[in-house]
């Protein structure tokens, strides 16, 4: 089987987040940029498929500035994965998921895919458009919010959960499909030292991305902000536990009005 | 500019869902009184849910009228959506905040050439364009973003919005332009549904109110003292890692970075200390109350309302209030 994962480089978890001077999204400026969260179980599941069935093979794409993108794979070869390519782009994409599917798209269509995997949203804008939109440029089926995939060989089918409003799903879809995960139910492994001074020499192949489609609507990042910082709570001041009760019920019914 | 707004129906148990209703209490307050209002449903139960419009003062739907989308995946009905929101004009395909919504976005919008967002909790119309905002970073921040081009895909976050008020009017349903749907969409089948267990209220994505409780609660046993103040409320249950490392709750019920995130209207957490592996799964709930014995946990620092004392106590003591005030 051949397996794409298409992984986005987001900010490491210990980033201060700050606006850009024009206040329009996030300042890239001095910020490390990781493979972390819902694309880490992409690529322990595109590993653990690799080991189930004989011959596949593992091909990791990340779209965005070279910075952004060697990281991300870097750390998925160390990992394990066979092949990395890198769709460059200068970073403006920001805030057009669109745009980042159109990105991955030239690329997956360049190299043999049975199945793409992505996190089912990305750790940083959490907006989940990506694994839809790319899946309807491709013309396949697609599948976001995914848990315990396994691939059924007499069958020929691969089979899923898929945490739903309504419980819990199972489905079974054919190849070729694309899959968004859930993020952390598989466990990811980490890489070994070795396998990550290794990775430090492995080829990146590059790849540009398509010229934007000119008929297509635009999505324009116009202001990234950080809340005010939270004061802290209201303390509720109170003698007895009952007190205390009434209290916070009278809160949230006349201040708050979120009693039900 | 009088937008036009398609919304797609979620049928749940042959009835609109709740995510359908609050788009549909957000298309009427952003379409202006010109603006035309059309709902879309497809699959099983599709020409009911159409009719169900009407209780939202939504005088015109769409019903999809192809069996071969019965249990197929929703993203089956893309093609079907796109034919009709160019058959409006739309300016917009609203969808709700479900798991469903979130997934067929994407597709909607490079199947009708448009700019999309998932997830927004603001929009409105800035010119031709459509002003989104969203929370992004788990909560840590928020990011506003121009849709343009006239045409726009958004699914909700849930529970951002108001379910839409009822005003009862009779929805015209017309059969959906045609469409030609890929096979390969066809192909995927459901294969089985785990219903959430019964009786054990909301599920907690989708609950207006979560009660969670934390390692402060100290064993397996004394989690009946959350599950009786959420049951009061009519809350759903969630738990700290803490609780579903040590086993005493399935992970189902983790609320936080490496489980659910939530958004509901009241996050009330107990016996939690508030790290940020929690924080970054609650942090953008409406309202937060926090109730712990240590003065300077950091839950206090985002909670809205702090109580500092033995959970044990005041826990009890908040269950007999609301049954109380609730007259139950």
């Amino acid at each position: 089987m051949e397996i794409v994962v298409c992984l986005k480089p987001v900010p490491d978890a210990e980033t201060r987040l700050r606006p850009r001077a024009d206040g329009s999204r996030l300042d890239p400026e001095g910020v490390k940029f990781v493979l972390a969260g819902y694309d880490e179980s992409a690529v322990e599941q595109a590993l653990l498929l690799r080991e189930a069935i004989a011959g596949s093979k593992v091909h990791a794409v990340s779209f965005g500035p070279p910075r952004w993108t060697e990281e991300v794979l870097r750390a998925a070869i160390a990992l394990g994965c066979d092949t990395a390519t890198a769709v460059e782009s200068a970073g403006e994409e920001a805030g057009d998921p669109i745009a980042a599917a159109e990105g991955l798209l030239g690329a997956v269509e360049g190299m043999p895919h049975d199945l793409v995997l992505l996190g089912k949203q990305a750790g940083d804008d959490e907006e989940g458009l990506v694994p839809g939109a790319l899946a309807e440029m491709l013309g396949m089926p697609h599948f976001g919010y995914v848990v315990d995939l396994h691939w059924d060989g007499a069958a020929q089918r691969l089979r899923f959960g898929r945490s739903a409003e309504a419980g819990q799903e199972t489905w079974e879809s054919p190849l070729p499909c694309v899959i968004g995960l859930q993020q952390a139910w598989n466990d990811p492994r980490t890489a070994k030292l070795p396998a990550i001074l290794k990775s430090r020499r492995a080829p990146i192949a590059k790849v540009s991305p398509p010229a934007p489609s000119p008929e297509r609507a635009a999505s324009v990042p116009e202001r990234f902000a950080l809340p005010p910082p939270r004061t802290g709570a209201k303390m509720i001041a109170y003698r007895t536990p009952e007190e205390a009760a009434q209290q916070l019920v009278r809160i949230l019914k006349e201040e708050a009005k979120v009693f039900p | 500019m009088t937008p036009n707004v398609l919304i797609v129906a979620e049928v749940d148990s042959g009835r609109l869902s709740l995510p359908t209703v609050e788009a549909a209490g957000v298309a009427r307050s952003l379409s202006g009184p010109d603006g035309k209002i059309v709902g879309i449903a497809g699959g099983a139960g599709a020409a009911g849910a159409a009719i169900e419009f009407g209780e939202y003062g939504i005088e015109r739907a769409y019903a999809i009228d192809d069996p071969r989308l019965d249990g197929a995946p929703a993203q089956a009905q893309t093609a079907y959506i796109a034919a009709a929101a160019s058959a409006v004009g739309a300016h917009l395909v609203l969808l709700g905040g479900s798991t469903a919504g979130r997934d067929l976005a994407g597709r909607v919008a490079v199947a009708w050439k448009a700019a999309a967002a998932n997830g927004v909790t603001e929009l409105a119309w800035a010119g031709e364009a459509l002003r989104v905002q969203r929370p992004v970073f788990g909560g840590r921040a928020t990011e506003a973003r121009l849709l343009r081009g006239g045409r726009a895909v958004v699914s909700l976050r849930p529970h951002a919005f108001p379910a839409a008020a009822v005003e009862r009017t009779t929805c015209a349903v017309e059969r959906a332009p045609a469409a030609s749907v890929p096979p390969a969409l066809l192909a995927p089948r459901r294969t089985g549904v785990e219903a959430v267990p019964k009786g054990t209220g909301p599920a907690l994505s989708d609950a207006p109110i979560v009660v969670s409780g934390g390692r402060g609660v100290r064993t397996p046993e004394n989690f009946r003292l959350i599950e009786e103040l959420a049951a009061s409320l009519g809350a759903a249950v969630g738990a700290s890692r803490a609780v579903t490392d040590a086993g005493w709750r399935p992970t189902s019920l983790q609320v936080g970075q490496t489980g659910r995130s939530v958004s509901p209207q009241l996050y009330i957490a107990v016996g939690i200390s508030g790290a940020i592996q929690h924080l970054v799964g609650m942090m953008s709930s409406r309202v937060i109350v926090a109730i712990n014995n240590d003065a300077t946990a950091s839950i206090f620092r985002v909670a809205d309302y702090g109580i500092v004392g033995d959970l044990f106590a005041i826990v009890p003591a908040l269950t007999a209030e609301i049954h109380r005030v609730r007259g139950i």
